[in-house]
C-alpha cells in the first residue's frame, strides 16, 4: 500500500478576512489511500467557512493519480465559492507534468517556492 | 538492469506478464516496476518512465476497480519493441460491477475526450485526459472469457531522439522545476 502524509499548520497573514493554511502532503496520493487523505482536506476546508486559503506544499509528494487530482479539482471549486482558493507549491516536475496534462495548470496556480505562495496569497 | 548490447540491437520483442490481485494495495509495487523497466530497459526517458507509470496505474486501476470482482486477478503485459516501442495491455476478467464492453469503452473515452468535456465527478480523468495523451495508440478489444482487454502503445520515434540527442536538453527543462513550464522531449 502506497503511504501518504498530510500535515497541516496555520500561516500568519495581514491580509484582512483570509485564513491561510499550509498543508505538506508526502508520499504517493493513488487509489489504496486517497479516499482517507481526502477527507482530511474536506475536514479542514469545513472547518473554515469564509477566505480560506491552502497552500499545498507538493515538495515530498512523488506520486498523484487520476482521482486525487479529482480531489483537487473538486477542492479548489469548494473554496474558490467560499472566496478562498488553492495555491500550489515545490511540485516535483512529474507532479507539474500529470497536472498540466489534465489542464489543471490551468486553473491552479502554481510557483516554485513557499514565499512566493504566501506572497500571492496576501495579494 | 540494463540490456545487453546484443539484447537491444535485437528486433525482437521483450514480452514481461505480471498477474496481480484485484487490490490496490499492490499497485505501488506495479509502479515501480514499471518506472525500472521502463528507464532500464528501453530507450525513453526518465519523463516517459514517470508518464507510463500513470499510465499502467490508471488501465490498472480501471481493470481492479469496473473491470473485476473481488479476489480475482488482472493482468499487465508489458511488450518493449527495442528502438520501436512500448506497449502496455491491462487485462480484467469482466466480473466487475460496473463492467463496460470495448465499443462502450471506446464511446465513453471519445466522448470524454472531447475539448470542454465538463468532468464533474472525483473520477473520471485518468484514460481520456492522461492514457490517451500520453500514448500514440489505445485500443479496446472484448476477450473469449468476457473480460477486457485495454491495450497502448507508444513509439520511440521522437523520444528515441530524446534519449540520445536531445536528453541532456529536456533532462535540464525537466530538472529546472520551473512550476509552470514543463517541457517535453
Amino acid at each position: 500500500m502506497a503511504q501518504a502524509t498530510i500535515t497541516v499548520e496555520d500561516v500568519a497573514t495581514q491580509a484582512a478576512g483570509k485564513t491561510v493554511k499550509l498543508v505538506k502532503f508526502a508520499g504517493q496520493l493513488d487509489e489504496s489511500n486517497v479516499d482517507d487523505k481526502a477527507k482530511e482536506i474536506y475536514a479542514i476546508i469545513e472547518s473554515v467557512p469564509q477566505g480560506l486559503f491552502l497552500i499545498f506544499d507538493f515538495s515530498e509528494l512523488e506520486y498523484m493519480n487520476s482521482k486525487s487530482i479529482g480531489y483537487l479539482t473538486d477542492w479548489y471549486t469548494k473554496l474558490t465559492e467560499r472566496q478562498g482558493s488553492i495555491i500550489i507549491a515545490q511540485a516535483k516536475p512529474n507532479i507539474l507534468d500529470i497536472l498540466q496534462v489534465v489542464g489543471l495548470t490551468q486553473l491552479i496556480k502554481s510557483v516554485g517556492t513557499l514565499e512566493e505562495a504566501k506572497a500571492a496569497v496576501a495579494q | 538492469m540494463e540490456l545487453s548490447q546484443n539484447q537491444q540491437e535485437s528486433e525482437k520483442p521483450i514480452t514481461i506478464s505480471i498477474s496481480i490481485p484485484t487490490n490496490a494495495y499492490f499497485m505501488s509495487g506495479i509502479r515501480d516496476f514499471t518506472f525500472s523497466l521502463i528507464k532500464n530497459m528501453t530507450q525513453f526517458s526518465e519523463q516517459w518512465a514517470y508518464r507510463f507509470q500513470a499510465v499502467v496505474d490508471e488501465l490498472s486501476n480501471n481493470a481492479i476497480e469496473h473491470g473485476s470482482k473481488k479476489d480475482e486477478h488482472i493482468t499487465i503485459i508489458f511488450t518493449a519493441e527495442p528502438q520501436k516501442s512500448i506497449q502496455i495491455a491491462v487485462e480484467d476478467t469482466g466480473t466487475g460491477p460496473e463492467k463496460l464492453n470495448a465499443e462502450q469503452m471506446k464511446k465513453l473515452v471519445a466522448e470524454r475526450s472531447q475539448p470542454g468535456y465538463p468532468f464533474t465527478e472525483i473520477r473520471g480523468r485518468g484514460l481520456a485526459k492522461i492514457v490517451a495523451a500520453w500514448t500514440d495508440e489505445l485500443k479496446f478489444e472484448d476477450l473469449p472469457n468476457g473480460g477486457l482487454r485495454v491495450s497502448v502503445k507508444k513509439l520511440l520515434k521522437q523520444e528515441a531522439n530524446a534519449a540520445t540527442q536531445g536528453q541532456q536538453r529536456a533532462q535540464a527543462s525537466f530538472e529546472k522545476q520551473d512550476p509552470t513550464h514543463v517541457v517535453l522531449s
